[in-house]
């Protein structure tokens, strides 16, 4: 804990009960909220592999916190890993909806990203942020691991930015969803 | 068993079942008169070890294919000057005989013989149907409504011919060569 | 179920699209009973990308990038079987050390796949730790791929004509030293998983599949072969040389889900070997045939071609007009096919199951909806 309250940019002082930590809400909640993103096990399609090789034995994502969950009640991040195709655009923001605020989005891949190889294809959706306000992109074709870590460092930035006084939300979010059925 | 002993295998059998013209390569090809030679054939093929049904599928041979199908924007790729054309487009070969028709292709294969056998038959496009095979072969079953939902042959006496790849507001059959695409609320 | 003193109504249970065990984004309206399924309905194309459209109008070396995606966890067949129907329709002989390479990377990458399938089915059926143990050997293959081609996944190395470029003698002495650490490998398999009583219990005597149903349902690969039918392209209807090597085709006998699962890691020791004669024999040349055009144009005419992928008899029915892009592209999914059988097999299983089966069936839902 030391270690931690010396970085936090805050007053500690030393009281006969204890210590006493003087910081702000916001930096308290977001380094909560940073630490333990949990994304939501959603493959989609080629990208899923390479996320599975993420949580695997060398990548290793519990390191930093990333632990799936199956469930999307459970999760903070939805990593959309793959082809969004106009058949699964439902589900998906079904599965959106289901998830507590505040919620993220990766978006993995050049499929989620803009339609990549299958840019003219009558079937498949031109990106996901066409549905759901994505906080972070990731280009690749599939990206590699490491490139999905550096997408949650990034989130983390992201997230150390947040703060209640803007109603809990990312700047992504501000700017509101596509969402077609809003 | 060699192409030419499953020919001569086929032709005693249906007289009327001939070489297609043009066959497809290292493979045995034969090219049904008319769809009700379907049924019998198939029920040979079970009853004489070629009990796998392995493909259904069939080629639109009425033309280059439609550009209106796909969803292309005016200057998709940033790395071409102003006006140039964007990528190939689909452009009719010289010679080819192109015709207001379907292919359909069966390829049947006999584990016990190791051999294969190509079946087509050609049908006017216009509301083409063809007999259904899964009485007989079960794995006729998603490849007919695949082949259905594609290219919109009707499969007579199919269970439940119903589509099963494309969701349920495409509208036509995206393989027809004339198929056009109409925007749907996920397209902008 | 209806004599019993207690009256249960039936259920509709939606599995998927989203579910961690389907494996992609398959969907089954289960109707049950009780803890038995009375009805199952697959439902396909939430990744239906319209990939034999998408080839109409691509020429035919694009057409090899969208075929990586299908099968994306074994790539380099995919690229094969496209190649090799492209090569009939225009007339290209290949190499022998074009071949040869295609083989070494179509079994490297057979490994690759079947170690998922280890590591997932694992997962699926509640052991978690073979998934860290096979992904420990699956990034040594990638790293290998990667080493040759640059990609982990998608490889588009097998072009038409040939291959992208030629191995490096550190690839391949790399690729002998992986093979011997792999080998020993194989036999910690058996012991963590596959005669494991509670994984044995689980998947023997479920799902069991007939030689006659096998061949109606026109099964291929492993889930074919673990029914006792004796079926691989690779000897019936040999490509790139595969007649020159030496294995034999693991064979189940009952058709259960743990037949179809053994066929697959004894299929790894096969692949091994295939790997280690074609490097000891692996000839001098060049890599790339000569005459394949920047944009071929191959003439009128119709060419079908199929390999043993790792999930079975994928095949490719091409057909041209003579223009610079394919005029139909068909693939024939052995996942698609392979996947029709559950509508009928889940009726009557329990509930626990259906994973058990899903997971044997090893489907990938990027070919099974193409």
């Amino acid at each position: 804990m030391a270690m931690i309250l010396e970085k936090l940019p805050g007053l500690t002082k030393g009281l006969p009960g204890g210590e006493l930590l003087l910081t702000t809400s916001d930096y308290f909640i977001d380094l909560g909220r940073k630490q333990s993103l949990w994304p939501m096990t959603f493959g989609l399609a080629c990208c899923a592999i390479e996320m599975m090789a993420s949580y695997a034995s060398r990548l290793d994502f519990d390191r930093m916190g990333v632990i799936p969950r199956a469930s999307p009640r459970q999760a903070d991040v939805m990593i959309v890993a793959g082809t969004v195709c106009k058949k699964m655009a439902e589900p998906i923001l079904e599965i959106y909806h289901q998830m507590p605020e505040p919620r993220f989005v990766i978006s993995m891949g050049s499929c989620a990203n803009c339609g990549g190889p299958y840019y003219d294809s009558y079937s498949v959706l031109k990106g996901v942020d066409r549905i759901v306000p994505v906080d972070v992109y990731v280009a690749g074709c599939p990206p590699r691991p490491e490139a999905l870590q550096y997408a949650v460092v990034k989130l983390q930035e992201k997230i150390a930015k947040m703060s209640l006084k803007k109603g809990l939300a990312t700047v992504q979010q501000e700017k509101g969803s596509r969402d077609i059925n809003a | 068993m060699t192409n030419d002993e499953v020919f001569s295998k086929i032709s005693a059998k249906f007289p009327k079942i001939e070489k297609a013209s043009v066959q497809i390569k290292d493979y045995l090809t034969v090219r049904l008169s008319s769809k009700d030679d379907l049924l019998p054939f198939a029920q040979w093929a079970k009853d004489s070890s070629f009990d796998m049904l392995e493909t259904v599928t069939a080629t639109d041979l009425l033309g280059p294919v439609d550009m209106r199908g796909y969803i292309r924007q005016q200057n998709f790729n940033p790395f071409l000057p102003e006006g140039a054309t964007p990528q190939i487009e689909s452009a009719p070969a010289a010679a080819y005989p192109y015709r207001p028709a379907m292919d359909l292709l069966w390829v049947f294969f006999s584990v016990a013989e190791r051999a294969r056998v190509f079946v087509r038959l050609e049908l006017p496009r216009e509301n083409i149907s063809a007999p259904s095979l899964v009485p007989l072969f079960k794995s006729a079953d998603w490849q007919e409504r695949e082949a259905f939902d594609l290219l919109g042959i009707r499969f007579e006496g199919h269970p439940n011919l119903i589509k099963i790849l494309t969701p349920d507001f495409t509208q036509g059959h995206p393989l027809r060569k004339d198929y056009v695409h109409v925007k749907d609320r996920f397209d902008e | 179920m209806s004599d019993t003193a207690l009256k249960s109504d039936r259920l509709f249970i939606n599995l998927g699209p989203q579910h961690p065990s389907t494996h992609g984004v398959l969907r089954i309206g289960l109707t049950i009973d009780g803890e038995v399924i009375v009805k199952a309905v697959p439902d396909i194309g939430y990744l239906h990308r319209g990939t034999e459209k998408l080839a109409e109008v691509r020429n035919y070396h694009h057409c090899v990038v969208l075929t990586d995606r299908w099968d994306y966890v074994a790539a380099m067949p995919n690229n094969l079987v496209f190649c090799l129907a492209a090569e009939k329709l225009m007339g290209v002989k290949t190499t022998p050390r074009a071949d040869a390479l295609r083989v070494i990377m179509c079994e490297m990458n057979r490994i690759a796949s079947h170690l998922l399938f280890f590591g997932t089915y694992g997962i699926d059926l509640g052991a978690l730790t073979p998934f860290l143990y096979a992904f420990r050997e699956r990034e040594m293959i990638l790293d290998l791929f990667e080493m040759s081609c640059g990609a982990r996944l998608t490889y588009n190395y097998i072009r038409l004509g040939g291959v992208m470029v030629d191995v490096s003698p550190e690839w391949l002495k790399r690729t002998t030293e992986f093979v011997e650490y792999f080998k020993p490998r194989l036999d910690e398999y058996d012991t963590l998983l596959t005669y494991n009583p509670i994984f044995m219990n689980r998947t023997q005597d479920v799902g069991i599949v007939t030689p006659q149903e096998a061949v109606s349902w026109a099964l291929s690969g492993p889930n074919l072969r673990g029914s006792g039918v004796n079926h691989d392209v690779r000897k019936s209807d040999p490509y790139s040389g595969y007649e020159n090597y030496d294995f034999d085709v693991p064979l189940g006998k009952t058709g259960s889900c743990w037949d179809r699962y053994h066929c697959r890691v004894q299929e790894m020791r096969q692949s091994v070997r295939i790997v280690e004669q074609a490097i000891a024999k692996l000839p001098d040349g060049p890599f790339m045939a000569s005459g394949v055009a920047k944009i071929p144009k191959p003439a009128a005419g119709e060419a079908y071609a199929h390999v043993e992928g790792a999930r079975g008899d994928l095949g490719i029915y091409l057909a041209s007009d003579g223009g610079i892009s394919p005029f139909r592209m068909h693939v024939h999914a052995p996942s698609f096919i392979n996947l029709a059988m559950l509508q009928e097999k889940l009726v009557g299983m329990k509930v626990s199951d259906v994973i058990a089966l899903l997971g044997s069936i090893d489907i990938v839902l990027g070919e099974v909806d193409r």
